[in-house]
C-alpha cells in the first residue's frame, strides 16, 4: 500500500431522510449493517485500504452514535498525529450552512485549505461497496477530469427514484447530462455520491458558489457547467447496495446470506474495519436449529434460526423460531417466540410465547430500546 | 507509585503441547474461539483494576510479543504503568536466560522498583480462569500476610500432581509439598501469588546469592519463606480453573466452554475476557449446514457438520464435511467429504478433499490407542489420506490415491 494524495471526506447525515426509521436517532453513517458493522465503515475502510490518511467527517445531527462509533479513529488506523481522523459538529455560527454540499464545505473550509493532499474524495454513506478509491483517484488523475464521479447501472425503483443522481455519459465516459432525481424507468447510470476534485479547485468552487448561495454541489455546480468543466464518470461494477429505504435496507441485509455475495462484499485482502466490541464467539446450544444465517460474535442461539441476519450480543431463546428477520446489537428473543419478516432496531426484547409477522415486502419494524 | 503490580510468567516452553507450542509460547495458543491463553490473566488483570503488568517472556516470543503489541486489546496502554513485555537483556555483566520463575522476577528487580509498589502479583500465563485478584488482595491486606497463595480444593485423587497447602483455622499455611505421594491435604496451589514487595525482594536477593537454588517459587521461595516463620496464607478460590498444559486438558478446557453446567462464563458483560482480533466478517452458516452444541466466530464459513466443536475465525468447513469434538484454530479448511473427529488443528491447517483425522473412542477396540489427535501449524493433510487417534504430526501428509 503507498500512501494516497487525496484527503476523505465523509457526509454523515446525508440521505438520512429515506430511513426514518433508523435515523431517528442516529445518522446514516451510522446505522447498522451486515451483523457487525456500521455504513460509514466501508467508507472509511475503503479509504484507509487505499492509502489516505486525512479524512473528515462532516457530522449535523443525532451525532452521538457516530461519535461513539468511531472514537479516535484507531479502528481504521486513523488515530494519527499527522492527519487521521477529524470530526466536524456544526459549530453555533454555521447558520444555514448545512444546506447542501457546498453549506457543509463552507463551514470546514480552513481544514480543507490547510490539508496537504492534491486531492479529495468526497464520499456518502447510503451505497455499501467494496469500491477500490485508489484505482478511482489514479483514474481521475489519468482522464485529466476536473472531476470524477463513481457511478454504478441501476435498474430503477421507485424508493430511488425520490433520491438518485443519475448521469449520462459521451463514449469516452464525459458526463453530457447530470439529473437530479430521474424519473425514468429502466437501467440509469447513478451516482454512488463518490466524487474526486483537486483540493485547491474544490475550495475555490465552495468559496464561489457560497457567496452566489449555490449551495447543492451536484444540482448548482455539476449540473451547470457540463459544457465547461470536464466531467467524468467512472464504473462502479463490483458487489453493491443501495439504501434506499427500508425496504432496500432490508433486502440488502438479506442479500449477504448467500456466500457468494459475502465473500464478495469482504474479499480476503481489503478487510473492513469496525469498532471492536470484544465479544465471545457465538455458542450454539445443543438443541439449536441453525440454517443460513449470518451471525456476529456475543450471539447466543438456543432455538431455532432461518433465513436471518443478527448482528452483536442477540440471544435466541429456547425453543424460538426465527425466520427472515434482521435483529440488531442486544435484541433479546424469550423463549417460544416466532417471528418472520421483522427488523429489530438495537436493544430490544420479545418477551416470551410472542407471535411478531410481516411479509416478505413489509416486514414489521420494532424501535429502538422497546419490549414487545 | 501503584499499590499492586502483577508480573506475569510467560516464558515456558510448553513442551507437553508438542506440535501446538513449536512456533509459540505457551500462552500465545489460542483458545476457546478467538482467545488465547494469556488473554485470561491479563483481563483478569485489567478487570481486577491492576493496571501495571509486566509480561515475562523467553521461549518463542514473537507471536506473544506481536500479539500484547501496546496493550491497547486489553486497555493496558497507559501513559503510567499499562503492559510491558520484559525478555532477559544484556547487562553490563553480560546477559542471563531467566534460570527459573524467581530469578526471572529477580532480574526485573528494577522494572518493579520503578513503580514503588507495596505488593506484586505473581501470575502465571498457562491458566484458564475467571479471578478477581482485588479481593485476593484485600484478604492478603487483613492477614496481615507476606505472601499470600490462591489455592482450589481438588479431588483427592488428583492431589498428588500439584504443590499441596495445609492450612490452619485462621488460613494461615503450615505446610506446603510440591506434588505429594501421600497428600495430607486437597488445597492445591494455582501458582497465584501476592507478596508483600519489600519481603519479596529481600527473599529473591537471598535466593539468587544461593548458588544451590533451583531460583524456582515453588521449589525455593515458598519453601524458604515458610520454613523462616513468615505469615503465609491460603487464598480459598472457588470457581473454573484449569492448567492447560498438556493435550488431554487444553481439549477438555475448550470443551467445557460448551458445557453450560461448567461455570466458565465468557459471555459474562461483567467480566469480559478481552483480545486482540483481526475483525472478520460476521459467520456464515448455509442451508445445508448442521450445526450443534458448538461455538463458532467470525470469518469462519460453514456449509458442512459441526457438532460439539470450536471453531476459530475463518476456519472453512466445506459441504459434506464433518467437524465433531475437535477444536479448529484459525484459518483452518476442511475441504469437501473430509473428516475430524477428536482432534485439535493448530492454525491454517488444510484438510484435503475426503481425508480423516482422529477416530471416535465407540470405534475403537483398543481403548488405549486412542487419544486427541494434533496437528500443528500449517500442516496439510492430503486427500483420503488418515491421521490416526493420538497422532501428533508437524509435517504435511501425502495425500492417498
Amino acid at each position: 500500500m503507498v500512501n494516497l494524495n487525496a484527503m476523505g471526506i465523509i457526509f454523515s447525515n446525508m440521505h438520512d431522510s429515506v430511513i426514518p426509521e433508523l435515523t431517528g436517532h442516529r445518522t446514516m453513517a451510522s446505522v447498522p449493517f451486515a451483523s457487525r458493522y456500521r455504513l460509514i465503515d466501508f467508507v472509511l475502510s475503503g479509504m484507509t485500504i487505499a492509502g489516505v490518511q486525512n479524512v473528515g467527517v462532516i457530522v449535523k445531527k443525532n451525532y452521538q452514535s457516530l461519535l461513539d462509533h468511531l472514537g479516535s479513529g484507531r479502528e481504521w488506523d486513523l488515530a494519527r498525529k499527522r492527519g487521521g481522523l477529524t470530526i466536524f459538529p456544526p459549530s453555533a455560527d454555521s447558520g444555514y450552512s448545512y444546506h447542501g454540499r457546498i453549506g457543509a464545505l463552507k463551514g470546514i473550509l480552513p481544514y480543507i485549505e490547510d490539508a496537504k493532499e492534491k486531492y479529495v474524495i468526497l464520499a456518502d454513506c447510503d451505497v455499501v461497496c467494496d469500491l477500490d478509491y485508489a484505482a478511482l483517484v489514479e483514474r481521475h488523475v489519468a482522464s485529466g477530469a476536473e472531476v470524477t464521479i463513481a457511478y454504478s447501472k441501476e435498474k430503477m425503483t421507485p424508493a430511488l427514484a425520490k433520491n438518485n443522481v443519475s448521469l449520462s455519459l459521451a463514449p469516452s465516459g464525459r458526463v453530457r447530462e447530470l439529473l437530479i432525481n430521474d424519473p425514468q424507468t429502466g437501467k440509469r447510470n447513478l451516482s454512488m455520491g463518490i466524487i474526486v476534485i483537486a483540493r485547491e479547485q474544490l475550495v475555490e468552487i465552495v468559496r464561489t458558489g457560497y457567496a452566489k448561495g449555490l449551495l447543492k454541489f451536484e444540482q448548482d455546480i455539476l449540473a451547470k457547467n457540463l459544457e465547461t468543466m470536464k466531467v467524468y464518470g467512472y464504473e462502479y461494477t463490483g458487489y453493491r447496495s443501495r439504501i434506499a429505504d427500508m425496504s432496500s435496507y432490508f433486502e440488502a441485509n438479506m442479500q449477504l446470506l448467500y456466500l457468494e455475495n459475502l465473500n464478495r462484499l469482504f474479499p480476503e485482502d481489503r478487510p473492513v474495519y469496525t469498532k471492536v466490541r470484544d465479544e465471545a464467539p457465538v455458542r450454539y446450544a445443543l438443541d439449536s436449529k441453525v440454517k443460513n444465517c449470518t451471525v456476529a460474535d456475543g450471539c447466543i442461539i438456543e432455538g431455532e434460526i432461518e433465513n436471518c441476519v443478527l448482528f452483536r450480543g442477540v440471544h435466541i431463546g429456547k425453543g424460538a423460531v426465527v425466520k427472515n428477520c434482521v435483529l440488531m446489537q442486544n435484541t433479546k428473543v424469550a423463549s417460544g417466540v416466532r417471528m418472520d419478516y421483522v427488523i429489530t432496531d438495537k436493544d430490544v426484547r420479545i418477551s416470551e410465547g410472542q407471535y411478531l409477522g410481516g411479509t416478505k415486502n413489509f416486514q414489521v419494524f420494532v424501535k429502538k430500546g422497546s419490549t414487545v | 507509585m501503584k499499590e499492586c503490580i502483577a508480573m506475569l510468567l510467560a516464558g515456558g516452553q510448553g513442551s507437553r503441547l508438542y506440535a501446538l507450542t513449536q512456533k509459540l509460547a505457551k500462552p500465545a495458543v489460542p483458545f476457546g474461539g478467538k482467545y488465547r491463553i494469556i488473554d485470561f490473566p491479563l483481563s483478569n488483570c485489567v478487570n481486577s483494576g491492576i493496571d501495571t503488568v509486566g509480561i515475562l517472556t523467553q521461549y518463542q516470543p514473537l507471536v506473544l510479543n506481536e500479539y500484547i503489541g501496546n496493550g491497547q486489546p486489553w486497555d493496558l496502554d497507559r501513559l503510567y504503568g499499562g503492559v510491558h513485555v520484559l525478555p532477559p537483556y544484556q547487562k553490563a555483566s553480560g546477559s542471563d536466560w531467566y534460570k527459573g520463575t524467581a530469578n526471572a522476577i529477580y532480574q526485573n528487580i528494577n522494572f518493579i522498583e520503578r513503580y514503588d509498589p507495596e505488593y506484586v502479583l505473581i501470575l502465571s500465563g498457562d491458566h484458564i480462569y475467571k479471578m478477581d485478584y482485588s479481593r485476593m488482595l484485600t484478604y492478603h491486606k487483613e492477614q496481615g500476610a507476606d505472601c499470600t497463595i490462591a489455592v482450589l480444593e481438588v479431588p483427592w485423587a488428583e492431589a498428588s500432581r500439584f504443590g499441596i497447602m495445609t492450612a490452619n483455622a485462621e488460613g494461615v499455611i503450615t505446610k506446603f509439598e510440591e506434588k505429594p505421594k501421600e497428600p495430607k491435604s486437597n488445597l492445591a496451589s494455582m501458582g497465584i501469588y501476592i507478596f508483600t514487595w519489600k519481603k519479596l525482594r529481600e527473599y529473591l536477593e537471598r535466593d539468587e546469592a544461593d548458588k544451590n537454588s533451583e531460583n524456582d517459587f515453588g521449589k525455593n521461595i515458598i519453601p524458604t519463606m515458610l520454613g523462616d516463620g513468615q505469615r503465609m496464607c491460603a487464598y480459598p478460590f472457588e470457581g473454573y480453573w484449569k492448567d492447560v498444559g498438556t493435550i488431554d486438558s487444553l481439549w477438555e478446557a475448550n470443551m467445557d466452554l460448551l458445557n453450560p453446567n461448567v461455570p466458565l462464563d465468557v459471555w459474562d458483560e461483567n467480566w469480559k475476557i478481552y483480545s486482540r482480533t483481526a475483525g472478520q466478517p460476521p459467520h456464515h452458516i448455509s442451508s445445508q449446514a448442521h450445526v450443534e452444541n458448538s461455538m463458532i466466530t467470525e470469518g469462519c464459513e460453514v456449509e458442512g457438520e459441526v457438532d460439539f466443536s470450536v471453531l476459530f475465525s475463518n476456519v472453512k468447513v466445506r459441504p459434506g464435511a464433518v467437524v465433531r469434538d475437535s477444536i479448529v484454530m484459525p484459518g483452518c479448511v476442511i475441504e469437501e467429504g473430509a473428516q475430524v473427529h477428536y482432534a485439535i488443528l493448530a492454525e491454517n491447517v488444510v484438510v484435503r478433499k475426503g481425508a480423516i483425522v482422529g477416530a471416535r473412542p465407540e470405534h475403537m477396540e483398543d481403548l488405549d490407542k486412542w487419544g486427541v489427535a494434533v496437528v500443528g501449524a500449517d500442516v496439510t493433510v492430503g486427500a483420503g489420506a488418515k491421521v490416526g487417534p493420538k497422532a501428533m504430526i508437524s509435517e504435511d501428509v501425502k495425500e492417498v490415491l
